[in-house]
């Protein structure tokens, strides 16, 4: 496609790879049909095409962002199934990447808007603050009737106080496992990970940690937890704060940085979402410096998914078939941000499940992040959709390997477990606390 | 660059009025776009060389409210362009800067699937393979199948009489149509045809189907669905060079044999779609052909044998068929993401669409050839060799001054040349804004007299995706630009 | 009647006529002449003495021919290729038998198809271009030689089963297919018309690709030497498909009830005697019927023919019905209510002279439909010349 960047905005490095992926796409629009913004809104202003045509006017304007832009911009998931689609090979992500950083540093938003959002930035991330926001948010759940019905704001925290008060079954009195930096291989010793401990996961579902470690030791792999490796920063660099991103990440990768050694296989990520983010460290930090820079190539190219890792070394499982039906849910991370479909599939197929997969399974649940917050009525409508096609497999569990999808799709009646929960399970871990009740 | 009637002053004087009055045809807050940001994105359509921003876009989401629209503009004496999934690649879909888009795409809903008799009922919006996929479970489909029947929309479709690269024995849209619901300029709402086949009277399908949107909105569509066969099989045939494949193309149907695809790749077509789709499609060939044929393991068997021999008579530097589904499906995989897969080697393109008497096709390919050496300009050649219908790719870089003029030229070239070796202009991308000017190369004014006269029985005004099929110079007096208001 | 051997004699016939305001009745061999409602015509223009084959490329599945060029020749030249009209127009023996003879022209201006149109489309569906004239006498093509066409408004479409109202046809292009190497046919007896076609809606949902699929009821079978109602299915193909199909389809419908298969011949003769209205039973005072209607709407209207004095049979897997039966203004006017109630078509093939001239011979249609074709008809025709009243009434 045509571009009009003058030879001074090509000087920035930033446009020039905006340039280039823009030139790379043809607008052949096959991105709208699997969009589940377009689908749901139905609008050329919200597909992929249309933000990619939204992004080049902004900015080959070289000027501030507009509100309608902005607005357009927020409603994208991020969840790269246009990536999966396009023939071309346009590289959205990266795009919509930089788009969101002009709007974050160049459009004001309302008052109730960036109030919200700076306070998912300041405590998503940040494991404390987040039990003691889950707490308060419990205390707040009998009073969600007082909201008013109508209107952005209050939808929002409608949103958030049905997530806080998830009715997700999650397993009780594990602790945090992650306190403990080094969990040792049982017998010979086969291999040696870092896991990232992350942020929100751990204090939602401290069990898929656990069950990570269990497993893995079990397969004689030393998991090291580097204590100082928090969040990875999706949150942040899906909002466009592109400053709290570097300090997040450039911590993560310190920390992981040092606890490297030669003898170590990957860096375990059992949260796809995070696993995206980190497996593009090495581009999105292109920029801060050569040492930052540097470490950040390296830890992209060590990350690993949890499914992955586990099929390449191996799993078997210990126990006898279950006869449980699992309904795989592919998270748009796994299936379109790492390309990553058949894995855990394949595990969960040699745990002894039967595995089924929903129609459309390529469309996002609505989670995506803080998506459900921020937008909550076509996350909801996104929900219904993938809840509709997985209750009509008729599962026992469904599996997914994301936090986010889990907690999204929770309270349908069937149980949401993360994958490596299950495997755990069947290799002679304990029954996951959603397939007790 | 194509020209582009006059706006009328009129209109746009009355935009604020204008946008006022559909909003209270569709009161939901986004059912009204007119926002120039916002309407920037509708400007063009798969054929992104040509870009005009709308006066407005709306958004309908029932027959109802389109009916109310179309009665409103032709009240108003406002343009209309209709629009689908807008992946047209002839810019059937490009606005006036004092017209309203109506965009169809929230009507997006199928409304009745009917095995026994076999047809299914769906709104505008819906997808071409939309429909298959709500078929497919139950062993059935909707045939024609354009490469982009991912994201194409029926009515889209039905607007440009979509073909696909299994017509050879399913026949094009208006072969597989059984009734839809139009919405004429004066707000009518239109039943023809049904449930039935071959409905009495006019053949009131044929002349909607294909129309580009000429002579009114089709809502609804009433579509046949067909009971797939037992299995299909793909196979790969390279030769090593275009002549040759074209001869093997001619000895194929000359046998008697219908395969229900006959698909033809020059090299650099080759190469493009096996970056994107790792087909395992032959690098070193100079052409290749995909040969589907379909039934009962057996019989697919028994009939790419036969291929088979016949394809060795002209030294294919390969043969291969496919082993399962999943491999037949990385095959059209490729072929289908051919147009978006040229991206990767070219950042523009023009995507011609002229059929040919396939017996003329390595005469025809030598002088695109010659043409492409003439303009400086590389291009990829598919072709639907089983009907004729031929897809030259012109690749260029609109950022380089002077090379999309070029690019147009040599796009015109082609076209010619398939009016002069008996072909015409377009087979299946329909005639759109790009090709209205050469529609004087394949038809007499007393012809397009005719036609434009069928387009005044159904659009009196001159409202409907003006600008588009006839060239401006003699539109009827009513139609004038810049027009009376 | 004038019979003009060039187009250059046709145009100048048309605008004379034009010029004189004189009716013209558009006709080949005057085959169908009793078709629809009846012309009031000052002159017959006839297309009998403008035939012959213009291109025929076995190749590119392409064939032209003159409008005046009979059925049989065109089909006699296909032959010698192996190939074949895809539509299988029908000759209805109620024309008056072999002595009778059709124009190319005048099947495409009827768009009759026979029994194969369920799978591979109408007359309509292979009309690839059209010379015509109009009624200013201006000569005009619409569609061309090739396959796929999309450019300009499909006036080919159009004029196809427009029994010349619109303009004369001269020339038409249509696309072929090789003839079939076999041709088998699957029995199943002694269904009720609804078990029938539900047996019929089995076979063309089956993946077997049935090319024909009829149900002659009592008195049809009967005409066919059948002592029951039989329900036919065919398959054409190679013919190791054709025996495995039928095998399939045998199985697949084993619930119908016994069933028998027809050879090559028996299948020949019985879809040519499906084809051509064979098991009507006609008289000289009989109206004749051709409804299309969802399939699943087939047996409902047959049963309320039988019950108006009409009898016949149904193919296209239960959505066409061929019907004939004694003349009345009442059991027309019922059976027309019938078929429009289950938002079908009909046409009122043949009827006596008093009734046709006041029926609808095709349904009516809406006041802003109606509104259009008028308008449509004087782009083409502008002083109202051509072929008055065979549609609608003027």
């Amino acid at each position: 496609m045509q571009t009009n960047f003058t030879e001074v905005q090509l000087r920035d490095p930033a446009i020039q790879v905006a340039d280039s992926i823009l030139r790379s796409c043809v607008h052949c629009g096959f991105c709208t049909a699997t969009c589940p913004s377009f689908i749901t809104v139905g609008d050329e202003d919200d597909s992929p095409r249309g933000r990619i045509y939204l992004i080049k006017e902004m900015l080959e304007s070289g000027s501030a962002a507009s509100a309608p832009v902005a607005f357009h911009l927020d409603r994208c998931l991020s969840c790269l199934s246009c990536m999966t689609t396009c023939p071309s090979g346009v590289d959205y992500m990266h795009l919509i990447d930089h788009a969101r950083t002009h709007v974050e540093q160049t459009f004001r938003r309302p008052w109730h808007d960036r109030g919200l959002r700076a306070v998912l930035a300041a405590i998503l991330p940040y494991p404390a603050r987040m039990r003691w926001a889950l707490r308060a948010a419990g205390l707040a759940r009998p009073f969600v009737g007082l909201i008013p019905q109508r209107g952005v704001l209050f939808a929002r925290m409608r949103a958030m106080l049905a997530l806080a008060a998830s009715e997700r079954v999650v397993a009780q009195g594990v602790g945090d496992v992650t306190a403990q930096t080094v969990h040792p291989a049982q017998g010979t010793r086969r291999g040696r990970v870092l896991l990232l401990a992350g942020c929100a996961q751990r204090v939602l579902d401290p069990g898929i940690h656990a069950a990570t470690i269990r497993l893995l030791n079990r397969m004689g792999v030393e998991v090291v937890i580097p204590q100082a490796a928090g969040c990875c920063g999706a949150l942040t660099h899906h909002m466009g704060k592109h400053a709290a991103f570097v300090a997040q990440a450039g911590a993560t990768i310190r920390a992981m940085t040092d606890a490297l050694d030669e003898e170590t296989d990957a860096i375990i990520i059992n949260v796809s979402g995070c696993g995206t983010v980190v497996k593009d460290y090495g581009f999105a930090l292109r920029g801060e410096g050569p040492d930052l820079a540097g470490k950040a190539a390296k830890i992209s190219a060590l990350a690993m998914d949890v499914s992955a890792y586990l099929l390449k070394i191996g799993y078997q499982r210990t126990r006898p078939e279950s006869g449980l039906t699992i309904a795989y849910h592919a998270a748009c991370s796994l299936q379109h941000g790492q390309k990553i479909t058949d894995a855990p599939k394949a595990l969960l197929r040699q745990a002894g499940f039967r595995v089924v997969e929903p129609r459309d399974a390529h469309l996002c649940c609505g989670s995506a992040g803080t998506y459900n917050i921020l937008q909550p009525e076509i996350a909801s409508s996104l929900r219904a959709r993938k809840l509709d096609t997985l209750t009509a497999l008729s599962p026992d569990a469904i599996a997914a390997g994301n936090i986010g999808c889990l907690t999204q799709l929770a309270g349908a009646g069937i149980p949401t477990i993360h994958t490596v929960e299950l495997l755990d399970w069947m290799a002679g871990g304990p029954c996951p606390a959603g397939l007790k009740s | 660059m194509i020209a582009l009637p006059a706006p009328n002053p009129a209109t746009l004087a009355r935009r604020d009025a204008l946008v006022a009055g559909l909003r209270k045809i569709l009161p939901a807050a986004d059912g009204v776009i007119a926002d120039p940001v916002r309407l920037k994105p509708y400007e063009t359509d798969g054929l992104t060389a040509y870009r005009q921003m709308p006066l407005a876009v709306v958004l309908p989401e029932t027959t109802e409210q389109v009916a109310a629209i179309l009665a409103f503009c032709q009240a108003q004496n406002v343009r209309v362009i209709p629009r689908g999934a807008g992946t047209s690649l002839a810019g059937g879909a490009l606005p006036l800067a004092d017209a309203v888009v109506i965009g169809m795409m929230r009507m997006n809903r199928i409304l009745q699937i009917d095995y026994a008799d076999r047809y299914a009922v769906v709104q505008a919006g819906v997808t071409n393979l939309g429909i298959t996929r709500a078929v497919e479970a139950d062993g059935f489909f909707y045939a024609p199948d354009p490469s982009s029947q991912l994201a194409c929309m029926i009515g889209g479709n039905i607007g440009m009489n979509s073909g696909g690269a299994h017509c050879l024995k399913y026949g094009v849209t208006a072969n597989n149509v059984l009734g839809v619901k139009l919405v004429t300029i004066t707000g009518d709402i239109i039943e023809l045809g049904g449930t039935h086949l071959d409905a009495a009277g006019y053949d009131w399908l044929g002349i909607i189907i294909g129309s580009e949107g000429q002579l009114g909105i089709v809502t609804e569509i009433t579509v046949r669905i067909l009971r797939a066969a037992e299995g299909t099989r793909a196979m790969l045939a390279a030769f090593s060079s275009n002549a040759i494949a074209g001869a093997c193309v001619d000895a194929i149907i000359g046998s008697g044999i219908i395969p229900v695809a006959l698909e033809f790749m020059d090299r650099p077509a080759i190469h493009a779609c096996e970056a994107f789709a790792h087909a395992g499609y032959p690098l070193d060939a100079e052409a290749m052909l995909i040969i589907e044929v379909e039934g009962s393991a057996d019989e697919q068997t028994a009939m790419l044998e036969r291929i088979k021999e016949i394809c060795s008579a002209f030294a294919p530097t390969s043969l291969k068929i496919s082993q399962n589904d999943a491999e037949s499906a990385a095959i059209w995989k490729g072929r289908k993401g051919a147009f978006g897969a040229i991206g990767r080697i070219s950042p523009d393109y023009l995507c011609m669409d002229g059929t040919i008497p396939t017996s003329t096709l390595p005469q025809v390919l030598a002088r695109i050839e010659a043409l492409s050496a003439e303009y400086g300009l590389k291009v990829a050649n598919i072709f639907h060799a089983g009907d004729g219908n031929l897809h030259p790719l012109i690749m260029f870089d609109a950022n380089q001054a002077g090379q999309m003029q070029k690019a147009e030229a040599f796009g015109a070239d082609i076209l010619r040349l398939c009016v002069e070796v008996g072909g015409c202009l377009t087979g299946e991308h329909g005639v759109g804004v790009e090709k209205r000017d050469l529609m004087k190369v394949q038809f007499t004014e007393i012809e397009l007299d005719l036609q434009r006269a069928v387009k005044s029985a159904f659009d009196p005004d001159w409202l409907l995706n003006t600008a588009k099929v006839f060239p401006l110079d003699r539109l009827p007096a009513r139609a004038s630009l810049p027009h009376a208001a | 009647m004038i019979a003009p051997d060039s187009e250059a004699g046709f145009a100048a016939a048309i605008a004379a006529a034009t010029a004189a305001k004189t009716a013209l009745n558009l006709t080949g061999y005057g085959s169908k002449a009793g078709f629809l409602r009846p012309v009031v015509a000052g002159e017959t223009l006839s297309t009998r003495a403008f035939r012959g084959v213009s291109l025929y490329a076995p190749k590119e599945l392409v064939l032209s021919a003159r409008a005046g060029t009979p059925l049989a020749e065109l089909e006699a030249v296909l032959a010698e290729s192996g190939q074949q009209m895809i539509a299988e127009p029908p000759r209805y023996g109620f024309l008056g038998g072999d002595g009778v003879v059709q124009s190319l022209g005048g099947i495409i201006a009827c768009n009759l198809s026979g029994p194969r149109r369920i799978a591979w489309g109408a007359m309509r569906d292979h009309v690839l271009g059209v010379r015509a004239i109009t009624g200013r006498g201006e000569i005009v093509r619409s569609g061309g030689r090739v396959l796929k066409n999309v450019t300009g408004l499909d006036l080919a479409k159009l004029l196809t089963g427009s029994y010349g109202t619109l303009a004369l046809l001269t020339e038409i292009t249509v696309k072929v297919l090789p003839i079939p190497e076999a041709t088998g046919t699957l029995v199943l007896h002694d269904l009720t018309p609804a078990r029938a076609v539900a047996a019929l809606s089995a076979a063309l949902g089956s993946p077997f690709s049935v090319t024909g699929a009829a149900y002659l009821p009592e008195r049809a079978a009967a005409a066919m030497g059948y002592d029951r109602p039989v329900a036919l299915i065919r398959i054409e193909d190679v013919a190791a498909s054709v025996a495995y199909r039928l095998q399939a389809l045998r199985q697949q419908l084993g619930r119908y009830g016994a069933s028998a298969l027809l050879d090559q011949a028996g299948s020949l003769a019985i879809w040519q005697a499906v084809r051509d209205a064979t098991p009507l039973a006609v008289g000289a005072d009989t109206m004749i019927w051709r409804v299309s209607v969802a399939p699943s709407q087939g047996p409902g209207i047959l049963e309320r023919a039988q019950s108006l004095g009409l009898d016949g049979y149904l193919d296209w897997g239960g959505g066409l019905l061929l019907l004939a039966g004694p003349a009345t203004q009442a059991a027309a006017a019922a059976l027309s209510g019938a078929v429009a109630a289950v938002r079908g078509g009909w046409w009122l093939l043949r009827a006596p002279e008093s009734l046709r001239a006041s029926l609808d011979a095709v349904p009516p249609e809406p006041a802003a439909l109606a509104a259009i074709r008028g308008r449509l008809q004087s782009a083409f025709d502008p002083a109202g010349v051509f072929t008055p009243g065979k549609l609608h009434a003027a």
